[in-house]
């Protein structure tokens, strides 16, 4: 059973949104999604001050046996990237909501189209 | 269709696999992950259930020179217990599949093809045996095969069958044939017999301590050695000589194809090249590589090396070891160099 935590956001799409931190909110992609991939062997990140429309692919995560595209959770300029998955991409495996988070995006909306856990969960059944 | 399963299909299931359509079989591509069961096998013990692969057997007083002329090695050559990986080649030269010839004895050989030729390299023989006094039956339906390899893949053949065995040579063992095969590069064998034996050996082995490895480690251990994968690198428009498999063909010999490799032979002609990434990112088959700004060819496989963390490929190029190409992933061109496989 893939870890859900209650305090984050979520789409469709298996990204999560972490709560706002001054102007900025992390995201990466779920436990779920992790495990589908399986061994991420390579991020490809978008540069700080990339702007994204809501649903664009902002980076690609890559396993042994395939790419996978990852979206813009929301509309938004990228503050950071997680430098860190450079050298260490297996972080996105071992800690997805933690030392694998991907970017951190300065929202231009709002946070409510995002689905709570519960309606995430509920996606995944 | 409904897909094909090996005598051991829900064992597979059982242990969590991640099961993929391959070649019209489903199969295991992955128990826990590609990378760890990659380490496994370079580092430890892994067993693959490659029971989805053919056993033709061929007999009969022929059987040497028949197969001496349908594939690219002379077969009368090799003693009783040997192996012997060669080519089978159409009347192009091309390479319809490639395969390992078990010789039982003078009379007795078995031939393994890749699951998704079985039945053609079966139809090819029997086309081309008109002349030849042998039998030739398939049995991929009847046998299992279990690849065990990994640095301690010996020890556990003492500790189930109290045997040893030595690279490219077969034991036979009640109704089993034991052979130092496989497609690793590592120390291993091959174990092969009647599909009922096949569950109690695999689980035996696997409680001695060898991982179950998917088919997605199969992919990347084969491609780190360089190693052909059937419809990947080549899928009937290439020969030996493009493969970068000479040394499979003896040339002492008349075999089918002979006459149109002797001529390639004095010509150009690209080879299958290994493409070594240096920067970071991840090879797959049909990117394009280019060299000088000119698009050349398209990678058949590619990955990267759980050892080496870098991608690596297989192209068709006619460019010289050490040269500076570029492989195109998404919309950068990255660079990589043309190395001399195996890449580990």
């Amino acid at each position: 059973m893939s870890e859900i935590p209650d305090n984050l956001g979520y789409t469709k799409d298996h990204e999560w949104v972490g709560p706002k931190e001054g102007k900025g909110v992390k995201v990466g992609i779920t436990d779920y999604a992790q495990d589908a991939l399986s061994d991420v062997v390579f991020v490809e990140l978008p540069s700080v001050g990339d702007t994204f429309q809501s649903g664009e692919v902002m980076a690609v995560a890559e396993s042994v046996k395939a790419a996978s595209d990852i979206y813009a959770p929301l509309a938004g300029k990228i503050l950071a990237i997680n430098e860190k998955l450079e050298e260490s991409p297996e972080l996105v495996n071992e800690s997805p909501y933690g030392s694998g988070w991907m970017v951190i995006i300065e929202p231009s909306e709002d946070l409510s189209s995002l689905l709570d856990a519960e309606s995430y969960k509920n996606t995944l059944d | 269709m409904p897909l094909f399963e090996t005598c051991i299909h829900d064992s597979h299931v059982k242990l969590g696999a991640k099961m993929v359509d391959f070649a019209g079989w489903h199969m295991p591509i992955q128990y826990t992950s590609i990378v760890s069961e990659h380490n496994s096998v370079r580092e430890r013990v892994g067993i693959f259930d490659v029971s989805h692969m053919g056993q033709i057997f061929v007999s009969g007083k022929e059987s040497s020179e028949f197969l001496s002329y349908v594939t690219t090695w002379n077969i009368s050559r090799l003693s009783d217990g040997d192996c012997r990986y060669c080519h089978i080649l159409n009347d192009e030269g091309k390479i319809i599949d490639d395969t390992i010839v078990y010789t039982f004895d003078q009379e007795n050989y078995m031939l393994v093809p890749n699951a998704s030729m079985i039945s053609i390299v079966y139809d090819w023989l029997l086309l081309k045996s008109d002349s030849f006094d042998v039998d030739i039956t398939n049995k991929s339906n009847d046998y299992f095969c279990l690849a065990v390899q990994g640095p301690e893949s010996l020890r556990l053949l003492r500790q189930f069958f109290n045997l040893s065995i030595t690279p490219f040579k077969l034991i036979k063992s009640e109704n089993l044939i034991i052979s130092g095969t496989g497609y690793t590069g590592e120390k291993g064998y091959e174990i092969m017999g009647p599909t009922s034996e096949c569950l109690s050996i695999w689980e035996s082995f696997i409680e001695m301590g060898a991982q179950p490895i998917g088919l997605g480690a199969r992919d990347t251990l084969r491609l780190e050695k360089g190693y052909l994968l059937s419809g990947t690198d080549f899928n009937g428009n290439q020969t030996p000589l493009e493969s970068g498999y000479s040394w499979v063909i003896d040339w002492n010999h008349d075999f089918i194809g002979k006459d149109k490799l002797e001529v390639q032979k004095n010509s150009r002609y690209d080879t299958l090249s290994g493409i070594l990434l240096e920067e970071r990112g991840v090879l797959r088959p049909g990117l394009p590589v280019f060299f000088e700004g000119k698009r050349l060819s398209e990678l058949t496989s590619g990955s990267l090396s759980p050892i080496l963390k870098r991608g690596i490929g297989l192209s068709y190029v006619q460019l010289p070891v050490g040269s500076a190409v570029k492989v195109q992933i998404r919309n950068k061109q990255l660079k990589g160099r043309v190395v001399q496989t195996p890449f580990l």
